[in-house]
């Protein structure tokens, strides 16, 4: 057992807390309408180096010394027994450093692309703001700290979707004009960030009552409390036959911030945002969340049944934990491989991006859930779904900076204009590659190596789950290498004479993108050393237990999935650029347009969901405006009428005429006489 | 508990009004006068959040009383007191701040609208006789905030419905006067009914206290009056009298044209602090006058709360007038309300509570967006004719965010603990056991709260995003007066409440404990 270092809430907070004054800054700067564009940007970028520096620093400290835990004394709501605790542990730390750092050169890289955009300020505001919310999450030490960075990555990710929310057509995504089903699978700056917000806030909402059921049955929101008490809770659910209800409800959330299916749907039009927020949404902060929340909870949840072994609960509790893994494993792989072969169609450049970074978070679901369909390897599933999350971080950041440019030097978002710029940005070039390779799973780069890994763990499970991710790995190597050979080598398809202009973008947006490439390279050519550290980690995070070697094995189907990743590559590398295929010849033709519709509409997942919720709602709000007027219509038509009638009926028999009043007076005189006669 | 040195809370009650009928008499009507009057106001006004932040929320003193109070024992009345605690805090903090603001923001806005009615060739009572109205209405809320008794309380009910349906039918629009007269003729249908119900208990007890002011505890006489038979109808009446206040879904008729047709001020006054008051007398009354009634009825309570959320969320998509739009939300936020107290739980009361101040803050907000428009853009309040507002008004596109996102419950605003402590009363109230009740109560929850997100983000891309239609982009133009600086302050507090939400949090803790003893909660 490691021993926790407790120590003061400042400066370990820091890593949290320095986005948050930095936005702090800027909002009172662009309330004040300041101009110069430097106090925003460099707020923005010195606070979140502020916050890489204390969160490299920490994670040094936890991998020599053991778990650090700040400001636990620190109590904010006592009646919740909310602190503002700071954790880091083997996890929590890593995942600091790495959110930390590619959001810094993504700020970097902001700076320069945002110049003179009209947005500015705002920008810089809720980019810092995203940052210090996904820092958050990822350090709290307790649920609802947690779910406060989480609305906060919410809310900014809504914001910055839709920056440019006077919605001018060539900041949509999609093809303007194009419908399915009667619905317009074009969308707008401002309703994409409309989509993002109402998607994701399904999940959170299920994550408010997950996390609401564990309180009432731990008693606590604080992780380590609730770690220590896991047998407790575990086998109280699972007694109710509620446990893994309640996991899957809280799982909602982690489902829908990371992109699963059904609710994919948000991260691909999210490509309305200005690009560097794409690559803050995929690579470091918001769908991140999702997969980080459940490989925060997988640990604690198998240790909680492990403690349980020898008691009469074990049974229920690992069978609802297994019904629970089954399903979330089976979303992952089905999301991977529904996205990816979205990704093989698309003509847009960010939206191919966001297709794979919504399959590329499967893996790492599939991965971690695979240790909960064994009931063991607990360290592996983690060290295989964070360390992929890892190297998606950085080759997805790389490849998304890449891709600002090369909108910016084509002028449109379509690859179909892009096309032989490897000739003037050689840099450029070599950066798109080397990600890209990585995406690919190409040894022997970082994204080799993880995705091996989590093929690994699937395969150990449940070899169907392994076959799916296999296939999803041929698919990506082919949608990336066509990318990457279309945009770089091949004569473009339309438009050619835009990209005249072409070059290197200016150093401050080359390097952060160089340097991430690059450190895809050297993490998977020091991936001994790296796994070193992934082991270390999985040691030092809470419930974890023992630790594991992260390395990969040279098993027959590590070389089966090399040798199909490999002729992948190969293949349609030739085939575009020798070659010189035009695929979209063919998918003009029977029986392949029906396909290649059925891909491209990303299978019709879109029109489905408007015509069952919005069709369904806008029914209802309709249905429920007429139930409305008619009772106005009741109460402020029927009623007066009801009432003047009375009147009339009352002043009719006052009018004078004796024989009436006579009637009146015998009629009453009978029915009080009957009233006391039967109430005797 | 602690008694006060001086009659501080009788001073806010009624120092306001004074002074308005004072510079009414002594002639004081120039527009400096009217804003020293409008800037006085509200600092007395805001004497209650101080009180609350220094006493129970730094102190940690239970309850604090004011020294002044009016012994009618011997008309079997009881004590008429003005007291605090944890349970009105939220309350009087939210009448308090909502009240101070918007008395500031009266000045520009009443100006233009007096100016308006003017024009029309309409003659209404000027500046003055407004604030008089104004603070009195102000000032009414706070009473019954602070009232112990139940005939304290009534009285500045009627009070309430009588300054508030006056500046409708003076100074609304559209049909005011037809409208001021719905709005008095169905509030006064939920006061015959609470009057009615209140009337049993004050007569069999000999006394209409619900605290005992000295002790600051709750006279359990009141709970151990029978309720056989016909008498059955005293708590129902009560109930239905505070529901229709309430305008819950059934009941909710008059709302929309009141608050759409109100001056905006006082739309801002009207929809988050007088009829929230009316949740807050149910979780202070029931519990503790009909514990097993109520607690009969809980199941009943929560499916027309979770009705109330839905339908007026829904009605509220379909508006295409600003106001009438917020009206409709006002609607389904008082399903929040009633959610969190008809759970019966310490949670959910406080998140009742809690709820009450962020739908104060987020709703005045709203409203006051909505008056920026009706000033400035020629009395633009269509939403079909807005879109890309954040372009010329960008603050106000800021704070109108805030605004909703304190109905949403999404942090940084003090909604967030509203809902969350909502939820653990769901929860602990039902305590799921078995995975159908758990799915469901999670269903529930789900749509319920999807509603109120669904609206306000789509309201917010209508008016604020998407290419400018009404009106020319002036970037970095848009004048912060003090008309719109009020507004930033309201939203601002959401976020300080937010962070401090223990100040209030811990008195809340204390108080539902005894709310709650008689039916098992807390």
């Amino acid at each position: 057992m490691v021993e926790t270092h407790y120590v003061p809430f400042l400066p370990w907070s820091l890593s949290w807390l320095a986005p948050f004054v930095g936005a702090l800054i800027i909002a009172v700067a662009w309330m004040l309408k300041v101009k110069d564009e430097r106090v925003y940007g460099y707020t923005s970028v010195l606070s979140i180096l502020v916050s890489a520096i204390v969160s490299s620093y920490a994670a040094a400290n936890v991998l020599s010394k053991g778990p650090l835990y700040a400001g636990r004394d620190l109590t904010w709501v006592s009646w919740l027994g909310i602190s503002l605790g700071t954790y880091y542990d083997g996890l929590s730390a890593l995942m600091a450093v790495v959110v930390s750092w590619v959001s810094l050169l993504i700020a970097v890289y902001s700076v320069k692309y945002m110049e003179g955009d009209w947005g500015y300020g705002r920008y810089f505001f809720f980019f810092t703001f995203f940052v210090g919310s996904m820092m958050l999450l990822v350090l709290a030490d307790n649920l609802i700290l947690l779910f406060i960075g989480w609305e906060g990555t919410g809310l900014c990710s809504y914001a910055l979707i839709g920056h440019w929310y006077t919605d001018e057509e060539d900041k949509w995504v999609g093809r303007p004009g194009r419908r399915v089903l009667g619905y317009p699978m074009y969308f707008e700056p401002s309703h994409s960030g409309v989509r993002a917000i109402l998607f994701t806030r399904i999940g959170d909402l299920g994550f408010l009552v997950g996390i609401a059921v564990l309180y009432m049955v731990a008693g606590t929101f604080n992780i380590v409390a609730l770690t220590s008490a896991a047998p407790e809770w575990l086998s109280s659910l699972a007694s109710k036959g509620i446990l893994s209800a309640t996991l899957l409800i809280l799982t909602l959330g982690a489902l829908a911030k990371s992109a699963q299916f059904p609710f994919h749907e948000w991260l691909v039009t999210a490509m309305t945002g200005p690009t560097p927020i794409s690559a803050l949404i995929h690579a470091a902060t918001m769908v991140k969340a999702g997969i980080y929340l459940f490989l925060r909870l997988t640990p604690i949840l198998l240790a909680g049944a492990f403690a349980l072994t020898t008691t009469n609960s074990y049974t229920l509790v690992s069978a609802q934990l297994q019904e629970y893994f089954t399903i979330v494993a089976y979303i992952g792989a089905f999301t991977a491989f529904m996205l990816a072969s979205m990704a093989l169609v698309s003509d847009e450049l960010k939206l191919i991006l966001a297709y794979s970074t919504a399959s590329q978070i499967g893996y790492m679901f599939l991965g971690a859930s695979a240790s909960g369909l064994l009931l063991g390897m607990v360290a592996e599933g983690v060290v295989s779904g964070f360390s992929h999350l890892v190297s998606h971080a950085i080759f997805k950041a790389a490849l998304f900076l890449v891709a600002g440019w090369l909108i910016h030097v084509a002028h449109s978002r379509f690859i179909d204009p892009m096309g032989g710029y490897a000739r003037h940005m050689r840099l450029t070039a070599l950066a798109l590659w080397l990600a890209g390779l990585s995406l690919a799973g190409v040894p022997p780069l970082s994204g080799f190596f993880s995705k091996e890994m989590v093929i690994h763990m699937a395969y150990t499970a449940d070899p169907l789950l392994a076959v799916a991710a296999v296939i999803t790995a041929v698919l990506t190597a082919a949608y990336t290498l066509r990318v990457v050979v279309r945009v770089l080598h091949t004569p473009p398809y339309s438009g050619a004479g835009k990209s005249l202009h072409a070059g290197e973008a200016p150093p401050t947006m080359l390097l952060p993108y160089l340097a991430l490439a690059l450190a895809s390279v050297a993490i998977g050519l020091s991936w001994p050393t790296i796994s070193k550290v992934y082991s270390r980690m999985s040691e030092l995070t809470l419930a974890v237990g023992s630790p594991v070697e992260a390395h990969v094995e040279l098993s027959g189907l590590t070389l089966v999935t090399i040798l199909v990743i490999l002729v992948t590559v190969v293949a349609v590398a030739i085939l575009y650029s020798i070659l010189g295929a035009r695929p979209y010849a063919l998918a003009q033709k029977a029986p392949f347009d029906k396909l290649y519709n059925f891909l491209y509409d990303r299978w019709y997942g879109n029109p489905i969901i408007y015509m069952v919720f919005l069709g369904g709602g806008v029914r209802a709000t309709g249905f429920l405006k007429e139930a409305d007027m008619g009772i106005d219509y009741f109460y402020h038509s029927l009623t007066p009428k009801a009432g003047s009638l009375g009147a009339w009926i009352l002043r009719s028999l006052h009018r004078g005429r004796t024989e009436y009043y006579i009637a009146l007076y015998l009629i009453s005189v009978a029915v009080i006489i009957l009233v006391l006669l039967l109430t005797r | 508990m602690e008694v006060l040195m001086a009659p501080v809370l009788w001073a806010t009650v009624v120092l306001p009004t004074l002074l308005a009928i004072a510079f009414q008499i002594l002639g004081f009507r120039s527009r400096q006068s009217i804003r020293v009057l409008a800037y006085v106001s509200a600092l007395i006004l805001l004497a209650p959040v101080l009180l609350i932040a220094y006493y129970l929320g730094y102190r940690r003193v239970g309850a604090l009383v004011d020294p002044l109070v009016l012994d009618l024992s011997a008309y079997n009345i009881g004590s008429i007191g003005l007291v605090l605690d944890g349970l009105s805090a939220p309350i009087a903090v939210g009448i308090s701040l909502v009240t101070a603001l918007v008395s500031v923001y009266n000045v520009k806005y009443m100006e233009h609208r007096i100016g308006e009615l003017h024009s029309e060739g309409v003659r209404v009572p000027g500046l003055n006789a407004y604030f008089i109205l104004y603070n009195a209405f102000s000032s009414s809320m706070l009473g019954m905030a602070y009232s112990s008794n139940l005939v304290g309380f009534f009285v500045f009910l009627e009070l309430s419905l009588i300054t508030s349906f006056l500046l409708i039918a003076f100074y609304g629009y559209g049909d005011r006067l037809r409208i001021a007269l719905m709005y008095f003729i169905w509030t006064h249908v939920g006061g015959a009914l609470f009057l009615a119900g209140i009337l049993y208990y004050g007569v069999n007890v000999g006394s209409f206290d619900i605290l005992v002011v000295d002790t600051m505890e709750y006279n359990r006489a009141m709970a151990r009056v029978g309720i056989e038979g016909l008498a059955v109808l005293a708590p129902l009446f009560i109930i239905l009298g505070l529901l229709v206040k309430m305008a819950v879904f059934g009941v909710h008729m008059w709302l929309p044209y009141a608050h759409a047709e109100a001056p905006t001020p006082i739309s801002a006054l009207l929809s988050p602090n007088l009829i929230g008051v009316a949740g807050y007398a149910l979780a202070r009354f029931s519990p503790t006058m009909f514990p097993q009634f109520v607690a009969d009825i809980r199941d009943i309570l929560v499916f027309l709360a979770f009705v109330t959320i839905v339908y007026g969320g829904f009605v509220a998509l379909r508006e295409n007038d600003f106001k009438r739009f917020l009206a409709y939300s006002s609607i389904s936020q008082m399903g929040y309300i009633l959610l969190g107290v008809a759970t019966l739980t310490g949670f959910g009361v406080a998140g009742a509570m809690l709820h009450y101040l962020s739908h104060a803050i987020g709703k005045a907000v709203l409203f006051m967006v909505a008056g920026v428009f009706i000033t400035e853009m020629g009395g633009l309040r269509n939403m079909m004719l807005m879109g890309g507002l954040a372009r010329a008004y960008p603050t106000i596109a800021a704070v109108s965010l805030i605004g909703f996102m304190h109905l949403v419950g999404m942090p940084p605003s003090l909604g967030m603990w509203s809902e969350i402590l909502i939820l653990l009363g769901i929860i602990r109230g039902y305590n799921p056991g078995t995975p159908l009740t758990l799915i469901t109560i999670a269903l529930l929850v789900i749509v319920a709260f999807m509603v109120t997100a669904t609206y306000s983000f789509i309201a917010m891309r209508r008016i604020f995003f998407g290419p400018l239609r009404q009106g020319k982009a002036f970037e970095g133009g848009e004048v912060m007066d003090e008309f719109k600086v009020t507004i930033l302050i309201i939203a601002v507090s959401g976020v300080i409440a937010f962070l401090a939400v223990e100040l209030l949090l811990e008195p809340l803790r204390t108080s539902v404990s005894p709310l709650l003893e008689l039916v098992g909660g807390g």
